[in-house]
């Protein structure tokens, strides 16, 4: 019974939306309708977390047709983790749009709740080629989010942003269509172990990879998403940030786990190409001046750690990754959060024309510098944790190199935090308002000038302080983390409960 | 249990610091105080077993048992000398602070401290590798914030400190991972113990060199010495708390607690006690050249660090005793230095020698405490201060390595004294003797003593080490016992004040003397005071690099900082065909053909695309290229005729047609000629186009075409009709098999309709070219667009209802023949295409139906029939029904069908949409009596070039000019 | 054979014309390469076979493979959905192009 639920995580979102588009109704309903199917999301998520908790997978034949031919929706402990942070994320992000106003823009809720159904989807989905009609239902949304909130430079980057992302998925479709080409199936379960025997697979399946690690902005390419994310609202770019790459990376790990059955031979050019995203991640993230874009390039970084994960394929190192993953899009969002109440309230993230916010404001610096010490390592936030097991699992698979890089890495991250730190927080509070300062952001793409004494109201702190206190809680219990990711890791390295869940044999 | 009841304590304490600030503001410091001294009691109460007994007290829990990181919680000697003076100085600083601030709320002062001692008490009794750094670490976020509380000037101190004791972290975080995956465990005391890593010397230097980083940044030694008098921003509390007592000490602490592993490793011996010694001299010098108390004091604490560090890196049981009586000495010697500075500095105003003098008569008390810690800090009998001198001396006397290795240390420890005597000279002389030099009517010269209450934690601490200092065998069992724990080998010392004429006190007698002189010679310090010896400073020389690394990062940065989509896309590509390359040249063996796979004539496709492609790629006209790009999308629909897809076909033929009418909707309001660029440029993009085509096409030859019909196909082909009941497989794939896919891509369709109007509507991002319009002569046939599209008008009625009835049939006939929901919702949307293209203009044009509610209706109808499968068992699982018709026969109903017209809604919305929002002018001036140009029938050539079965192929070509 | 070759044609044209200057260009260029990979689904199921998989008029023994011909009309939909969005976008602003101050 349970395993044929799964598919309500895609229809109630989409349900939702499609009631908002076709009812009218007053705002109120109209907010309760955007957060409504997340909420229930979330529930359902940590249900399933549970469910799944000692290394059960299920799986479900969608329309209940023949195992092999019918699309089958899969959840183990690591979809379900996934799919609980995706829908806290939509939630909290979701309330941050309420509160500056994004909601009011035509269609931005049945967008986002198509968004999270999309999101669902490609988590779920045991199938390459639903996988791919799921990640293009998550895009589609993202395109005109991406356009339709944000500053002047929108155009540009929504026009950056939906090219790459539609080559992105053209290659990736390539890919689908040689592994069918040589496997005869696109089904994950069939799929299993193929790539490591057969090196037509790998080469297909290579090419699927290749267009996740560019969705997921691995270097060297990553260009595209520092040009984009910072250009729209900040409630946008942090549920981008929380799904979309992140959304690439599960993918990643999914097909080397099962498809690939963690093949070592090609574990070295992940070794190589994520070391070098995180250290030029954070060196990009060192030199920028606002914000946003700070926030940006070290997504690209973390991306590097998380992807190491994946790269190491030891227990350790995939459990690694999977804190991590969970962690980062918990931090990521909190501090774009933040920053973005910031950014909404004064209308410009730019750092020398702010400063001394937390010495008025002490509530916001506590959740900007909670989840930034996170963001750098530190404890006893749940960033600690995530570092310290992915240096152990380095060290364990005695990659030098890259554990030193590693530490290196998340010294100069935690300069760029200070580095904003300085600027916003701290400093020397700007002269009187400049006459006629474009907002980089505002609640409709005006421009308005900035006002640097007014106070960020608290519906706006609310949403990054959930964040922050989540990841707080999961430094100091970190366990209860660590205990799925592990569980979640070895669902990875046997694979066999899975394929025997959607095989049904 | 104790060690736990510890840290609670602490930890309560933080938690109810803003009730306390809240109700007491500034005299919150007292509960605070009585909670630290309670918790030195019952610290103290512990001596009996942990000194007298010799035996640990201990406590474990799990915390993160998945790492096997656990709460080891574990007292020894060592522990218990610094959870002393964590929280006996702790004691005195905070009592002492409830009369330093001025009357208000000082939340962020005592909620910080709080953390500090909280975190350095776990720091000390952590048994657990991975926790002591989380206390590590967590001082250094406390101290952070604690400088920062000083205002803007404290903001670039407070950071520089956080980055360099952050970097010593890090290195402390790469030993403690090196150490538990090598000894398998993260409990301190077992690793320790275990000499399985200690023989390696390789793994041994590297992890003693990370350790020594971390120690060295922590506790302020050359070269990241600087940091520390920087951090002097910081309120003069605060700086004799972490001076004295806890964040310079962990450093020091561990630095002892490593010894076990460390004494016999050559390069943590040289290293720390070159490195101590240097930092001790230099410190010294400094501290003698500064004009302001508070920094004097900062240059000392460098300088007996630099000592302390030295001595631990002799590493002999007898260094451990000098280094703890040291530490001891130390602790209170500078608490009650700064606090005295602090006292000055609140009763006169300044901290600047210069300006003061005199103030004994003024202030005795205050007078009294500085001298007697200056004594201290200067090695005169009988304060501590000498014997933990007289103890460091003889221990550098006996430093390992090469026989001259030893007396040359001492001979520099000396020269660290004089310095030490001549500053402490100083210090005393210059505040409080001589002359007054304040001018008449300042604060300076009228300020008074204290009160009691804000004199007393200061001249405790002061008396503490005259006490300690006469009664010194009290602290034998302590400093055994440390020396024991931080060795591991049995030590048994006795301290006296009077060793008899030894080297030690020769050297103490020197230093002193060639103090007295020192201080003589440059006039207590004045002549050398306020000069810079080296050009640079460490701070600068910091900012150097931290700016440097900045500019780095923005060359980082500037490698992506391209707004053209053409960068963007031109990376992916380039690394495609990078990886195709190294498929191509590893080479993959390839099984045999499995069957004709070209026919004569797929080649007259191939020329047809040939052209096509060929022509769109060298036009420069932006019409032409959508014509050309038209004809390749016209050929790609032959090609799935050709090879047996039918449906795809129809679609394609369909989807091809609505582009083209999009597009010209579009182009109209775009410049003719396509931008030029440069010829380099081409060159390049060429080859990265015909390598990617190369690569495709060899992609394709290689790796398709190779295998029999594959098991889903057969199962397809086998069993569709039984399954579905319908016998057009593709479409029972669609709407029953994978009527998931098809649930997602109508969703894709849909929102592409929403985001067309929300990015448009959400500024007014559509602009009209006024300047573009065409100019049609008044002569011209084309003048009137009203009239210039009767045809089309006429044309359009009659075939606009006829298509949409075609379209329903094509609706309802899809599961079994060509049709379906998409193809009939594309065939109804080119009703309505037609209706708008003939329309005179685009605002009479504009079909008036809320076209979104269409799209979300689809999308509603399509996942409602997919819930209603539940009912049977599965998300869109499809219900049959056979309904007897009226006019005999069954009408086969099956919520596929529903699906399907899910899908039909929706496909028919989006169309609406495009046509309408791209239609729709914007900002144009319509109150002229000339209308728009006539738009429209710029679409038409194309629309007639591209596709032979559009309706629209009959219609002239108007207004091309 | 034939179908690579169309395939290889309509991939160097699509990424010649996606890495020029002005978004109508881009889009053109990514709808061609998006025919293209169309194709190649269609050859991944083998192109030995032709037959129309309607069960109505033909047999199922000689029918092409219907599962790539879902897929391609899956794919063809879902980029007929970013052509047009595309589109829209290379209208918005005052001009299509992607490289100049505007």
């Amino acid at each position: 019974m349970i395993p044929a639920l799964l598919p309500l995580f895609v229809a109630v979102p989409l349900i939702g939306a499609g009631l908002l588009i076709v009812l009218p109704g007053p705002r109120w309903l109209r907010r309760v309708l955007l957060l409504a199917p997340s909420a229930a999301g979330m529930l359902g998520g940590g249900g399933l977390i549970w469910l799944t908790r000692d290394g059960v997978v299920f799986a479900h034949n969608v329309g209940l047709w023949q195992d092999g031919i019918a699309i089958p929706f899969v959840a183990d402990v690591f979809s379900a983790l996934m799919l609980w942070t995706t829908c806290l994320l939509a939630l909290v992000c979701s309330m941050f749009a309420v509160a500056t106003g994004d909601d009011r823009q035509s269609f931005f809720s049945p967008l986002v709740l198509v968004l999270t159904a999309g999101v669902s989807g490609a988590l779920l989905t045991g199938d390459l080629f639903n996988m791919f009609v799921f990640i293009e239902v998550m895009l589609l949304p993202s395109y005109g989010l991406l356009a339709m909130l944000g500053a002047l430079g929108r155009l540009k980057a929504g026009r950056i942003y939906v090219t790459v992302n539609l080559l992105t998925s053209t290659i990736f479709l390539a890919g689908v269509a040689l592994v069918y080409a040589v496997a005869g199936t696109v089904h994950l379960g069939e799929l299993a172990g193929a790539a490591e025997e057969s090196p037509l697979v790998a080469a297909g399946m290579g090419v699927v990879i290749l267009a996740l690690a560019i969705k997921a902005a691995v270097v060297p390419v990553h260009g595209w998403l520092t040009r984009t994310y910072p250009a729209t609202s900040p409630a946008i770019t942090a549920l981008f940030s929380g799904l979309h790459t992140k959304v690439a990376i599960y993918a990643i790990y999914r097909l080397y786990a099962v498809v690939f059955d963690g093949d070592s031979r090609f574990l070295w050019i992940g070794v190589v190409a994520f070391t070098l995203t995180m250290i030029i991640g954070v060196m990009g993230a060192v030199g920028e001046n606002t914000t946003r874009s700070i926030l940006v390039f070290h997504m690209i970084s973390q991306i590097g750690y998380i992807l190491l994960g994946v790269a190491l394929f030891t227990e350790l190192g995939l459990m690694a990754g999977i804190f991590y993953l969970i962690h980062h899009m918990i931090v990521k969002a909190s501090l774009f959060l933040s920053t973005g109440a910031i950014e909404h309230t004064h209308g410009t993230g730019a750092l020398d024309r702010l400063g001394g916010i937390a010495r008025r404001q002490p509530l916001i610096g506590l959740v900007f510098m909670g989840a930034a010490l996170s963001l750098a390592g530190l404890p006893p936030f749940s960033g600690f944790v995530a570092k310290l097991s992915l240096v152990l699992a380095t060290v364990e698979e005695q990659q030098w190199t890259v554990m030193a890089v590693m530490i290196a890495v998340s010294l100069i991250t935690l300069m760029s935090m200070l580095k904003i730190w300085g600027g916003v927080f701290w400093g020397k509070e700007p002269p009187s308002p400049e006459e006629g300062v474009p907002m980089i952001t505002g609640a409709n793409g005006g421009s308005v000038q900035t006002a640097t004494r007014s106070k960020i109201r608290t519906t706006l702190l609310l949403p990054g302080l959930v964040l922050t206190a989540t990841t707080l809680c999961l430094g100091l219990g970190a366990e209860f983390l660590l205990d799925l990711s592990a569980q979640a890791a070895a669902n990875l390295l046997d694979t066999s409960t899975y394929v025997e869940a959607v095989l049904g044999r | 249990m104790v060690l736990l009841l510890l840290l609670i304590v602490l930890a309560v304490t933080v938690a109810s610091t803003p009730l306390l600030d809240r109700f007491l503001g500034r005299n919150a410091g007292w509960p605070i105080a009585t909670v630290f001294l309670a918790l030195t009691v019952l610290v103290a109460l512990q001596a009996p077993q942990v000194l007298g007994a010799g035996t640990p007290v201990e406590y474990t829990r799990p915390w993160m048992p998945s790492l096997g990181v656990d709460l080891h919680l574990r007292m020894d000697g060592l522990g218990w000398l610094f959870t002393m003076l964590v929280t006996g100085i702790g004691t005195l600083i905070m009592a002492y602070s409830t009369r330093y601030f001025p009357p208000g709320r000082r939340l962020g002062f005592y909620c910080l401290m709080s953390v500090f001692a909280f975190a350095m008490t776990g720091l000390v009794l952590a048994d657990d590798v991975v926790l002591l750094f989380v206390f590590w670490e967590l001082t250094t976020i406390a101290s952070f914030y604690l400088i920062g509380l000083s205002g803007l000037t404290a903001d670039r101190p407070a950071i520089r400190t956080f980055l360099l004791t952050a970097m010593g972290g890090l290195t402390l975080l790469g030993a403690v991972t090196l150490l538990v995956i090598r000894t398998g465990t993260t409990q301190l005391s077992v690793i320790l113990a275990d000499p399985s890593w200690t023989q390696d010397p390789a793994f041994v230097s590297v992890v003693a060199l990370l350790v020594m980083v971390a120690v060295f940044t922590k506790s302020a030694q050359f070269p990241f010495h600087y940091w520390l008098p920087d951090a002097m921003a910081a309120s003069t509390p605060v700086s004799a708390y972490l001076h004295a007592a806890a964040m310079v000490k962990a450093g020091i602490y561990l630095a002892m607690r490593f010894t076990p592993a460390f004494a016999e490793v050559f390069l943590w011996n040289a290293m720390l006690i070159t490195a101590g010694l240097v930092t001790a001299l230099m410190g010294a010098f400094f501290a003698l050249q500064q004009n302001d108390l508070k920094r004097l004091a900062a240059f000392s604490t460098v300088s007996q660090l630099g000592l302390l560090i030295a001595v631990i890196g002799v590493g002999t049981p007898e260094a451990l005793v000098a280094a703890s009586v040291h530490t001891v000495a130390h602790a209170l010697f500078k608490s009650a230095l700064f606090m005295a500075v602090g006292l000055v500095d609140h009763q006169t105003g300044t901290r600047d020698i210069r300006r003061l003098g005199g103030l004994r008569h003024r202030m005795p008390v205050t007078a009294t405490i500085a001298t007697l810690s200056a004594l201290s800090m200067a090695g005169i009998p009988p304060l501590l201060g000498f014997i933990s001198k007289e103890n460091l001396f003889e221990a550098f006397l006996h430093a390992p390595g090469p026989g001259w290795f030893g007396p040359l240390a001492g001979v520099v420890a000396v020269g660290a004294s004089v310095f030490t005597f001549a500053y402490s000279f100083r210090f005393v002389y210059r505040t409080f003797f001589g002359a007054s030099r304040s001018e008449e009517g300042t604060e300076e010269a009228t300020a008074g003593e204290a009160r009691i209450g804000f004199w007393t934690p200061a001249i405790i601490a002061a008396f503490g080490g005259v006490l300690l200092g006469l009664t010194v065998p009290v602290l034998d069992p302590l400093v055994n016992t440390v020396a024991t724990d931080a060795t591991h080998a049995m030590v048994d010392t006795h301290l006296v004040l009077w060793h008899g004429f030894n080297a030690a006190l020769f050297m103490s007698m020197a230093a002193v003397g060639l103090g007295s002189l020192l201080a003589w010679r440059s006039r207590a310090g004045d002549a050398m005071a306020g000069r810079d010896l080296v050009p640079f400073t460490g701070v600068g020389i910091f900012e150097a690099l931290y700016g440097g690394i900045i500019r780095v990062g923005r060359r980082v940065g500037d490698l992506t900082r391209f707004d053209s989509p053409a960068y963007h896309l031109g990376v992916p590509m380039i690394v495609i065909i990078g990886l195709a390359s190294v498929i191509a040249v590893v080479g993959l063996e390839l099984p045999p053909v499995a069957g004709q796979t070209a026919l004569g004539l797929d080649w007259l496709l191939v020329g047809l695309m040939a052209v096509a492609v060929g022509s769109a790629v060298v036009t420069r006209s932006r019409m032409a290229g959508l014509a050309l790009v038209g004809v390749a999308g016209f050929t790609t629909a032959l090609w799935l005729f050709f090879l047996g897809a039918f449906d795809v076909a129809l679609t394609q033929l369909l989807v091809e047609i609505l582009t083209v009418v999009v597009a010209v909707l579009v182009l109209r309001r775009l410049p003719r000629r396509f931008h030029s660029v440069k010829r380099r440029r081409t060159v390049l993009t060429a080859a990265v186009a015909v390598s990617a085509g190369l690569c495709a096409g060899v992609a394709a030859f290689a790796l398709t075409g190779r295998r029999e019909l594959s098991p889903a196909a057969d199962y397809f082909l086998d069993n569709a009709p039984e399954d579905t009941g319908g016998t057009n497989v593709v479409n029972t794939i669609l709407v029953d098999y994978r009527a998931l896919d098809t649930l997602g891509e109508l969703t894709v369709l849909g929102v592409a309709g929403l985001i067309i109007i929300a990015v448009l509507r959400s500024s007014d991002l559509l602009p009209t070219h006024g300047s573009r319009q065409i100019i049609v002569g008044a002569t011209n046939a084309a003048y009137d667009p009203a009239d210039n599209t009767v045809l089309m008008r006429t044309v359009g009625r009659f075939l606009m209802p006829l298509l949409v009835l075609w379209s329903l049939y094509l609706l309802f006939r899809g599961h079994n023949e060509p049709g379906g929901g998409f193809i009939a919702g594309l065939v109804g949307g080119a009703g309505f295409a037609l209706v708008y293209l003939a329309a005179p203009s685009d605002r009479d044009a504009r079909i008036r139906l809320t076209y979104p509610v269409i799209i979300g209706a689809g999308v509603l109808v399509a996942a409602f029939s997919g819930v209603l499968g539940f009912v049977d068992g599965s998300f869109l699982k499809p219900l049959h029904a056979d309904i007897p018709l009226a006019w005999g026969g069954h009408f086969h109903f099956t919520t596929a069908f529903v699906f399907d017209i899910g899908v039909y809604l929706a496909v028919v919305g989006v169309l609406l949409t495009a046509l309408n929002e791209l239609g729709l002018e914007r900002g144009s001036d319509t109150s002229g009596s000339r209308e728009d140009p006539p738009t429209p029938q710029e679409g038409e050539i194309p629309v007639g070039d591209t596709n032979d079965a559009s309706p629209m192929d009959d219609s002239t070509t108007g207004g091309k000019r | 054979m034939t179908l690579a070759i169309t395939i290889a044609i309509m991939v160097a044209g699509g990424v010649y014309l996606m890495l020029q200057r002005g978004m109508v260009r881009i889009v053109l260029g990514l709808i061609l390469v998006g025919h293209a990979v169309n194709l190649l689904i269609m050859s991944a199921g083998g192109v030995f076979r032709r037959d129309l998989p309607l069960l109505q008029f033909g047999t199922a023994l000689t029918a092409a493979d219907p599962l790539p011909q879902a897929f391609v009309l899956t794919a063809i939909v879902i980029a007929f959905s970013i052509a047009i969005y595309m589109l829209t976008l290379a209208a918005s602003g005052s001009d299509d192009d992607t490289e100049g101050n505007s």
